[in-house]
């Protein structure tokens, strides 16, 4: 029997569980990946929370996190309810408004460079077209708006997929409350705070939870974008791990802050699953 | 476990096919991936596997930001580990010594008189090719990291010539303003492009005792001499002398777009030669100016900034002999000669007379025969983060994050936190 | 049928409003494709100073020669091989184990998904590095298999768990009956239960193969040769080696997504149910 779950299991321990496990040990040590590991104790973990690009790394993330909140799960829900229609054409809008989702996040980075580019780019040949040529701005060279203008191509991105699920659960509310309302008199914005939202309660702590776990992996479109810079304004933990573990054989300090990573990630996600339980959410 | 067992035979299976072939493959690791140079070098290997129909030439390029961020690296300490791969000399070959990753090159280069072809300064201990005094490091082009290219018609349409000083370097650029020109384009993303350019900089105004200790973690960055060379920088700051995106913008695109002529100077290294030949319209003109005298009392006041690099064959090749023949023919008389037409000053003795040079490269060849000093690279000679901390903080100054002050204290705080390296 | 009346209702100015404001946003959203499309067939120049409307000329050479420079027939053809042998490992793996998590009693059962369940808030690069030297130390790296075995396993715990959720909607009435005709839990799971739950497995299936194609930093970090590397990671070099020659990046840009994008119109309902489902059930 137990030859069904071999299979997954080996898998997941050799290549999930194995390395998450040999990290904790690696992160205590002086290790440049050849030479045999030193026991360094905490030598490691004082200089990450003495690293000030490794903290603010995290307001990035978390800054980040709170604008896919807006720009993909909010918007995502808004476009959902005004795209909710049987009507003709309506479907084929949806597909479109969808179709940024299966692009690769290197792809859709790339694009997005070329867009936000400061001469040749789509955004500043729009604004000179419309005579406002003083506001061009070389979006991803200015430490202000480099991290919002990734938050806004993620939110192109990824807005579509929650667009999706918010879609699927507004058609599972009978229509008929809908109807009930109308009769009282009740207007679509009403309509949408007194019965939408709290009837998509559920589905928007999932949606939350999604956005949080997923933003702490965001690391595609930063690394094609900007790397993290400029200045490390878009700095977030996944790429200052890869340039610190990489750079100058210190593995060993780049392990000790994916251990950090998975602890934050872990009590954050654990604290909010408690969180929506106690409001009636059980999942997982 | 059935299937996992599938997978490993497939595995062996895989692992086999590689060995089983009978030609020698060798692996050669670069951050040429275009222009004039790279021509040549696809051409070289092209002869050279005619020649020794038992080897094969694998080639794997990375661009260049890459390539020392992640992708050499990673390499090094993968499997199978190149065989060759191209490396800056100073320090990235003394910790590659180090780590174990380096070979020997001694008797490879006893053998034939191979050494001897080479100009004996590259094999001076300053050169930096040397660990404990053995070679581990193959010139193959004398670098100059930083020098202020020109576009000669732009310079020309507004009556400008190249500065002496650096009152008329800043007169100049301000003349530029006015007429409404980027007056220096500079892609700044991976902070090397303007590091280099604002080590040179510090190098020509800090007393060099001062400027060593700093790099060295023996003593601070927030001096009189490093706060002098920061406020240079932003002097041309507040003059507005630098593009807007210098900030987020690569080095390539930043080098086309002085190549397009959007842009009237780009202080970069004397690899742009190979790229304009690629790039540039015929019409396009251009020269270069090394960085004005700052102070006429410092000893290096008229140095220039450069570095050799060159090749590495990896100690844990199993091909190293056939990485040494490569690696002999690279550096023989004719394929120099095709390597200096492309803009890549050589260091075997005699081949940059014998090359029929273009003005550019002719210029970089009398700079460096003329200059009284050389100095290296900070990235090239010192530990990385602490280059790459200066770097980070000289550009905050260049588009106006910070203060000089506040980035001579922030770089001293980062500094600290690396930790002696 | 009264739905399709419903449809064909002539619309209200409301209706018109709503069609047309979805309208214009889904314009918005969808223009920087099309401007992606359209500036492929420009020249660099022209990119420059006609950012809008059509090219002066087609420029179809500039595919050739991105496809040629990018050797982006042999990225397709790597993507294809390691997005098809993972899925199906992550795809089959996680059904037999959803089987047994549902259907069967082992010791262990409660700690195996507890396990697995880890992997589902566990974001890849906290493993990265760690990874990394160890496919070093077992040979791998530089091989597919760097990408398919742990493309494979981190698709695991989204995959099982979904499964489990589905096997549990569906009734066992089924296998029982198999039971008692005498048939193992080998052939009871290979010819009652993988038919029934085949919906939800093709729907894996999509969802996997959207995540393994476009999966980046370990194709960035485990493989190195050229002509070894993924479509995501070849696109990105292509980007660093090309980055000023627009119409170039644009057209192997245009040439990495179109395909993508087509499949995705013809299969839009899997999809969006794929996608979807890791969300809802």
């Amino acid at each position: 029997m137990l030859w069904f779950v071999a299979p997954a299991m080996v898998l997941f321990g050799l290549f999930v569980l194995w390395p998450m496990a040999s990290a904790f040990y690696y992160a205590f040590t002086k290790w440049d990946g050849f030479t045999a590991p030193v026991w360094v104790g905490l030598a490691n973990f004082q200089r990450a929370f003495a690293d000030s690009v490794h903290l603010m790394s995290y307001v990035h993330v978390v800054l980040y996190i709170l604008g896919t909140f807006v720009f993909e799960v909010s918007f995502g829900l808004v476009v959902a309810v005004l795209l909710n229609s049987d009507r003709r054409g309506f479907e084929f809008l949806r597909g479109l408004f969808f179709s940024p989702v299966v692009l690769s996040m290197s792809a859709a980075g790339v694009l997005w460079a070329f867009v936000l580019d400061y001469r040749s780019g789509l955004v500043n040949a729009l604004l000179k077209a419309m005579g406002a040529g003083d506001l061009a701005q070389p979006w991803l060279s200015q430490p202000t708006t480099a991290l919002i203008a990734i938050t806004i191509v993620s939110g192109w991105k990824y807005s579509g997929f929650y667009m999706v699920i918010f879609f699927a659960a507004l058609r599972r509310i009978p229509r008929n409350i809908y109807e009930a309302a109308r009769l009282d008199g009740a207007g679509p914005v009403r309509m949408f705070f007194s019965i939408t939202l709290p009837l998509l309660r559920q589905n928007i702590m999932v949606a939350i939870l999604l956005a949080v776990t997923g933003g702490f992996a965001g690391f595609d479109l930063f690394f094609t974008m900007t790397n993290g810079g400029p200045f490390s304004a878009t700095e977030v933990p996944a790429t200052w791990i890869m340039k610190q573990a990489f750079d100058q054989n210190q593995l060993s300090y780049g392990i000790a802050l994916t251990v950090i990573l998975t602890i934050v990630v872990m009590v954050v996600s654990i604290v909010y699953l408690r969180f929506s339980e106690r409001v009636g959410v059980a999942r997982y | 476990m059935q299937m996992f067992r599938g997978v490993l035979a497939g595995l062996t299976l895989l692992a086999m096919s590689g060995t089983a072939l009978a030609v020698t493959e060798i692996r050669i690791t670069h951050a040429t991936t275009g222009g004039a140079e790279k021509e040549v070098l696809d051409q070289i290997v092209a002869d050279f596997e005619a020649a020794n129909p038992d080897i094969k030439v694998v080639q794997i390029p990375f661009d260049d930001d890459t390539y020392s961020d992640t992708g050499l690296i990673t390499q090094l300490q993968g499997n199978p580990v190149p065989d060759i791969y191209f490396q800056w000399a100073g320090y990235p070959v003394a910790r590659d010594a180090n780590a174990g990753y380096a070979a020997d090159l001694t008797d490879a280069l006893k053998s034939d008189g191979w050494g001897d072809t080479f100009v004996p300064s590259v094999w001076s201990a300053g050169a930096g090719t040397m660990v404990d005094g053995k070679p581990y490091l193959i010139p193959a082009s004398l670098d100059v990291t930083n020098t202020i290219w020109y576009n000669k018609t732009i310079f020309a349409e507004d009556g400008l010539t190249p500065p002496k000083t650096w009152e008329e370097f800043l007169a100049l650029i301000k003349v530029l303003v006015e007429k409404g020109e980027t007056p220096i384009i500079e892609g700044n993303q991976e902070f090397w492009p303007f590091g280099n350019w604002a080590s040179h900089i510090a190098a020509k105004v800090v007393p060099p005792e001062e400027y060593a200790a700093a790099f060295e973690q023996t003593g601070k960055f927030n001096t009189a001499g490093f706060l002098k060379a920061l406020n240079h920088i932003q002097e041309l700051h507040t003059i507005g002398a630098f593009n807007k995106d210098m900030a987020g913008l690569g080095a390539d695109p930043a080098m086309a777009t002085f190549i397009e002529g959007a842009a009237v100077m780009h202080p970069i290294g004397s690899w742009l030669i190979g790229t304009a030949k690629e790039l540039g319209d015929a019409d396009f003109d251009y020269a270069s100016f090394d960085t004005p005298v700052i102070d006429p009392t410092h000893p290096l006041k008229d140095s220039v900034i450069g570095t050799v690099t060159g090749w590495v064959v990896h100690a844990k090749s199993t091909h190293q002999a056939e990485a040494v023949r490569f690696l002999k023919f690279y550096t023989n008389e004719a394929n120099q000669i095709k390597r200096a037409e492309a803009g890549s000053l050589s260091p075997i003795k005699g081949v940059n007379e014998k090359a029929n040079l273009d003005p550019q490269t002719k210029q970089m060849a009398e700079m460096l025969a003329t200059a009284p000093a050389m100095v290296p690279p900070p990235d090239t000679t010192y530990p990385v983060p602490v280059a790459e901390a200066y770097y980070q903080a000289a550009a905050m100054v260049a588009t106006g994050e910070k203060t000089p002050v506040d980035a001579l204290v922030w770089l001293d705080d980062t500094v600290a936190v690396i930790g002696k390296q | 049928m009264s739905a399709s009346r419903a449809i064909d209702r002539p619309r209200s100015a409301a209706e018109w409003l709503r069609f047309g404001v979805g309208a214009a946003l889904v314009a918005v959203m969808f223009y920087p494709t099309v401007w992606m499309v359209l500036s492929a067939f420009k020249s660099n120049r022209e990119i420059f100073r006609q950012p809008f409307g059509l090219p002066a000329s087609w420029r179809w050479e500039n595919f050739l020669e991105a496809w040629e420079k990018g050797g982006l027939g042999q990225l397709y053809l790597n993507s294809l091989f390691v997005t098809a042998i993972a899925v199906t490992l992550a795809v089959g793996a996680a059904t037999a184990a959803a089987f047994a998590f549902t259907r069967l009693e082992f010791p262990g059962r409660r700690l195996c998904y507890r396990l697995l369940l880890v992997g589902l808030l566990l974001p890849p690069p906290t493993v990265a590095i760690p990874l990394f030297t160890q496919l070093r130390d077992m040979g791998l790296l530089n091989t597919p298999w760097a990408l398919i075995l742990p493309g494979a396993a981190w698709s695991l715990s989204l995959t099982v768990f979904l499964m489990r959720s589905y096997f549990n909607t569906v009734r066992p009435d089924m296998e029982e009956a198999a039971r008692i005709d005498g048939a193992n839990i080998a052939q009871i799971f290979a010819f009652v239960s993988v038919p029934m739950v085949w919906p939800a497995m093709l729907t894996m299936i999509i969802l996997n193969t959207i995540n393994i194609w476009n999966e980046l930093l370990f194709a960035l970090l485990f493989i190195v040769d050229e002509d070894k590397r993924t479509l995501p990671v070849g696109l990105v070099r292509f980007y660093g080696y090309h980055s000023t020659d627009y119409a170039l990046v644009f057209a192997a840009l245009s040439i990495t997504t179109i395909p993508i994008l087509i499949l995705y119109f013809i299969l839009q309902r899997h999809v969006i149910a794929g996608l979807s489902s890791t969300a809802m059930d």
